[in-house]
């Protein structure tokens, strides 16, 4: 199955996941930091939102590493399109497209209550991906391992209830 | 050592942009079980980050010397109920939040709004914390100012 991003081959996941345990490790061996990045997003928020829940020490401290880290996410997006045959603005959404269809306002209003469950959730449950799912999984951190196993079989049921149920995907 | 942080980015963003990591046909079809590219990255990150966690523990020091402590996240009813609602999340913009900044990068326009949302979400948490602080047993705040 080729990528979105200008139909590109993906690379081999033994590459990536191994690729990615390095940077959490070089995080972890260079800077004492455990990789984390829904926390970024109370970063962002921190510098808006006056409430304790943002101005406490655990945010405001890490900003120095988080934000830039941040930034190199989105400067890698930015690269890895210009490599890859060219940077240019797109609405295209792969299955979605096929399956649901809705135009690019429909996209935005779906796109932006789905933003609302990450930012809520990751919040609540202390984590995301990489935060709980790596390196809170890796550390053997039960919180993490309770947090991943709900957030796969609530992504899992979503998904199943999306393109199998409500819209129908053919197989 | 910003720059650092900023190169480290830069490599987990193409590995994530290339990888399938921030593509949302691959998100669905990990979640429909229709292909095992996520699953092997993942497996693989944890199978590799593991041992390399324990190693730099058990040597106890930064390559800079300075003592390793991993800030432990705490254990309340939000990891199961922010769980949840982060899955739901997860499944309807097919990105996760490291993605979604990826995919802003690489000039998908729709991944704006997912980042606005999350955003958006993660203020409205801020705001209500202290509401919904019993409920899920969230602990309670150190306000002040931190040794980085």
């Amino acid at each position: 199955m080729p990528l979105i991003l200008h139909h590109l081959p993906p690379i081999h996941w033994f590459v990536a996941g191994a690729g990615i345990a390095l940077i959490t490790l070089a995080l972890l061996f260079i800077a004492n930091r455990r990789l984390g990045i829904s926390t970024g997003l109370e970063d962002v928020c921190s510098y808006v939102l006056p409430v304790p829940y943002f101005t406490r020490d655990a945010v405001v401290s890490a900003r120095q590493w988080r934000l830039p880290f941040i930034a190199g996410l989105v400067i890698g997006g930015f690269v890895s399109a210009v490599l890859g045959g060219g940077w240019a603005p797109t609405w295209d959404l792969g299955i979605f497209d096929q399956v649901i269809g809705y135009g690019p306002a429909g996209k935005v209003a779906w796109m932006f209550v789905g933003g609302l469950f990450i930012g809520f959730g990751t919040r609540l449950a202390g984590g995301c991906t990489s935060g709980h799912g790596i390196f809170g999984m890796s550390n053997f951190e039960l919180p993490s391992v309770i947090s991943t196993i709900s957030f796969m079989a609530s992504g899992i049921l979503t998904t199943q209830l999306l393109y199998r149920v409500i819209f129908h995907l053919g197989s | 050592m910003a720059l650092l942080y900023l190169v480290l980015g830069v490599i987990f963003g193409l590995i994530l942009s290339r990888s399938g990591a921030a593509d949302y046909n691959y998100i669905q079809a990990m979640f429909l079980f229709t292909n095992f590219q996520l699953y092997g990255i993942i497996g693989t990150a944890v199978a590799i980050t593991a041992p390399g966690i324990w190693l730099i523990k058990r040597y106890g020091r930064t390559v800079f010397g300075r003592a390793i402590k991993i800030e432990l996240k705490p254990q309340h009813r939000g990891n199961i109920a922010g769980g949840v609602l982060f899955g739901i999340g997860w499944s309807i913009c097919g990105m996760c939040p490291g993605p979604i900044f990826v995919n802003v990068g690489e000039g998908k326009v729709y991944a704006i709004a997912a980042l606005a949302g999350a955003l958006a979400g993660a203020g409205l948490f801020g705001a209500i914390y202290t509401r919904i602080q019993t409920t899920f047993r969230l602990p309670r705040l150190v306000v002040g100012t931190g040794d980085g």
